[in-house]
């Protein structure tokens, strides 16, 4: 019923010197509503709301009052609050594919919301990604996964081509493995002046971590009933290397304080050889006015663990519409302008990955065309690492209080204050009673 | 009715309303909670009486403890160390007699920052790579550089020494207020005794100044939970809860665990640290009083 409101028009979208495929697009004439929502800011995220949010309100006649913009994990603390509260009186929020399960029911079944020709624009897997307990909860905005930058030069320089091979027997280049990631960041670093890598060192941001070392290195945090068995050969092996690479000083010494702006402006520094990081930085590293390392950049796909596999820690930055939303339809317009061929394309150009295909190919078709090597090989690097490599934490409600039992444990490993078995026995423990609390066993 | 209607508690109804909606039902209400499971994520969750089995795993909660020393001795020594550079910024400041007022006015200047503004910058000064600590002794040929705000003492020291500069001022101004308070003839007569300038402190200055310190002691120890803001930008209490107290603790079960009827539990049981504290300086703040009436 609510479908025959929308108004569905097949076009093909013309972006910049570009089209891509035929997109559903989802027009109507909203005139006299206002959607209030609350959005992820930041300098990396705005852009998007400057240039959609306009042209929404010219092609449709509605208006968006912005109630909230602030960081994903304030704004985490502002809807839990909402929720506590019974206030939920804004109609779009956005959200996040390891945040979404947190909430409840608050957020509306898109499923019985967008067109199926719609949905069909996007992933099938990230689609699945967004979904919570059979519900789609959240239009993907953008993918994140991360891959290894590093600074080329040192990879070409002969000196450290001989040294290294003398020392550890095979050739230097671009590592294939995190064991080789361990022997060049000891082999480049030279501290306190350079570093060979960095990791980021506590909350979600080093449990993520660990959590895709241990899936690679043949591990899982949870069996099939959810209780925890990361205290395994794969999680020790993995919790090893973060200390090994600390004890070397082969990371610098505030590492554990470091989230993701410490490692991302580290790289740009030019002190740190190679860096795990997300699409979203390819652009400002090679920045000549941001970064000493723009024009020696190199990137390869995400190393492999001991198992075999890739990391590939993995997850969508989305928008979601409350169920308390009073006007559906236009909430449903406007999410889907958010995500739309357009919202994407100037979000690919910054650097951030796509949640639609067809943008996958415009993207590398534009840069292709301006002969832009760079982000070229960025966007075919994460093209590839996305459909091959890329896994979603647990998505359960219990994965953020999870990482706060987790992290404390790994950093009093990686700083000597416990054995990586005895921090990985306790934080098992305090897991196991995070799931029984919420019923798993 | 008639009587009630003319009698005082009319006049005390507007008072006490006020009162128990601001202050005593949210008081109730979080106490209600923390007898709950309650999950901000589960509204539901709030109507589901435990008893006290918050309180039971708390007590058993080593962690938590852990934080609840730390906090302990937080408390004692930056309030200490506030009160002995307080005490001294003022007696300075009371000696002079050109550009009091300025430098009064300078002295104020770090209680106009925001605790998370105090955070961001000395997080910054106290950055092991990029810091202006480091930076400095490097200049002074310290090359390997000091983590600050990871060895357990010395990120505790850099959150002190945060929190300190950040509130000294409080101390500082109180405690001017009491120096210009003090009549100058005992001074005087003191000095024309044959005392010398600690003598006239300690058994002239000090004793007038105790009821001022123990004010200012009380407040603050009310007040220093707005250190949260500063912590929580500094280390966010870690790493590995080497610098976590009470109030990064309860916020992170409260707010990023969802967890707000153990979290409000943990509250209760911290109360009882506030009200030790302040127990504590109003008993001595009591005691100066009558000391100094019997002199």
């Amino acid at each position: 019923m609510l479908r025959l409101f929308l108004s569905l028009v097949l076009a093909v979208s013309f972006f910049g010197s570009f089209s891509a495929k035929a997109e559903t697009e989802l027009w109507g004439d909203y005139s006299g509503v206002t959607l209030r929502v609350k959005l992820i800011g930041g300098g990396q995220y705005e852009g998007l709301y400057n240039e959609v949010i306009p042209w929404w309100e010219e092609n449709t006649g509605g208006k968006i009052e912005i109630v909230t913009q602030k960081n994903h994990f304030e704004l985490d603390k502002e809807i839990k609050k909402d929720i506590a509260s019974g206030n939920l009186d804004f109609c779009v929020a956005s959200n996040h594919t390891s945040f979404a399960s947190q909430y409840g029911n608050i957020y509306t079944d898109l499923n019985n919301i967008m067109p199926a020709s719609v949905l069909a624009d996007y992933t099938p897997l990230i689609l699945e990604h967004s979904t919570v307990d059979g519900r789609l909860v959240q239009m993907p905005r953008h993918s994140d996964v991360s891959n290894l930058y590093y600074q080329k030069s040192l990879y070409e320089d002969a000196d450290n081509k001989a040294n290294f091979k003398a020392k550890y027997g095979y050739d230097l280049t671009p590592p294939e493995t995190w064991d080789q990631v361990k022997d060049q960041a000891i082999f480049f670093s030279n501290p306190p002046d350079f570093y060979g890598t960095q990791y980021v060192g506590k909350e979600e941001a080093i449990a993520g971590r660990f959590y895709e070392l241990v899936i690679a290195n043949g591990g899982a945090l949870f069996d099939e009933d959810y209780r925890p068995i990361f205290n395994s050969a794969a999680g020790v092996e993995a919790l090893q290397w973060f200390i090994d690479l600390y004890n070397a000083k082969a990371v610098p010494d505030g590492v554990l304080n470091y989230l993701w702006d410490d490692t991302g402006l580290g790289f740009a520094s030019g002190t740190i050889a190679m860096n795990l990081d997300w699409a979203g930085w390819a652009g400002f590293f090679n920045d000549p006015e941001n970064s000493k390392v723009a024009g020696d950049i190199g990137l390869v796909r995400a190393p492999m663990g001991s198992g075999g596999l890739r990391t590939g820690w993995s997850g969508s930055h989305s928008f979601s519409m409350t169920e308390s939303c009073p006007d559906k339809e236009a909430a449903a317009s406007f999410l889907w302008a958010l995500t739309s061929n357009k919202a994407q394309m100037i979000e690919a150009r910054g650097g951030l990955s796509p949640t639609r295909p067809a943008i996958w190919d415009a993207i590398i078709a534009e840069k292709k065309a301006e002969g832009d090597e760079f982000m070229l090989m960025v966007f075919e690097t994460f093209k590839m690492s996305l459909a091959e490599d890329a896994f979603t934490p647990p998505l359960i409600p219990e994965w953020i209080e999870f990482t706060n039992v987790l992290y404390p444990e790994l950093q009093a490993a990686i700083l000597g204050d416990k054995s990586p078995e005895d921090a990985l026995a306790t934080a098992s423990k305090k897991a196991t009673e995070i799931m029984e609390d919420a019923g798993y066993f | 009715m008639r009587k009630f209607l003319n009698g005082p508690w009319v006049l005390l109804m507007p008072t006490l309303i006020i009162l128990t909606c601001v202050v005593l039902l949210p008081l109730l209400l979080s106490l209600w909670t923390s007898f709950t499971p309650f999950k901000l994520t589960k509204p539901d969750t709030l109507y589901r009486f435990v008893g006290f089995r918050n309180y039971e795993r708390l007590i058993g909660d080593i962690d938590f403890w852990i934080a609840f020393g730390r906090t302990v001795l937080f408390l004692a020594i930056a309030l200490n160390l506030e009160l002995v550079f307080g005490l001294g910024i003022a007696l300075l400041i009371n000696k002079i007699t050109y550009g009091q007022r300025t430098l009064r006015t300078l002295m104020m200047f770090p209680m106009m920052f925001s605790p998370i503004l105090v955070g961001f910058q000395w997080k910054y000064i106290f950055n092991d790579n990029i810091g202006l600590m480091n930076n400095f002794l490097r200049e002074f040929g310290v090359i390997q550089p000091i983590p600050w705000l990871v060895d357990g003492i010395l990120a505790n020291t850099s959150i002190m020494a945060a929190e300190i500069w950040s509130s000294t001022s409080v101390f500082a101004i109180l405690l001017l207020a009491g120096l210009l308070g003090i009549p100058k003839d005992p001074i005087e007569a003191a000095k024309v005794d044959g005392c010398n300038s600690w003598q006239v402190f300690k058994n002239i200055t000090l004793p007038f100044l105790m009821p001022f310190v123990f004010i200012a002691m009380t407040i603050r120890s009310l007040d220093v939970a707005r250190a949260y803001d500063i912590v929580q930008m500094m280390t966010g209490g870690g790493p590995a809860k080497r610098t976590e107290l009470l109030w990064t603790l309860i916020s992170r079960t409260g707010y990023v665990d969802a967890k707000m009827g153990m979290a409000n539990a943990m509250s209760y049981i911290s109360i009882f640290l506030s009200i030790a504290f302040t127990f504590f300086f109003f008993y001595k703040l009591v005691e100066a009083r009558q000391r100094l009436s019997y002199e």
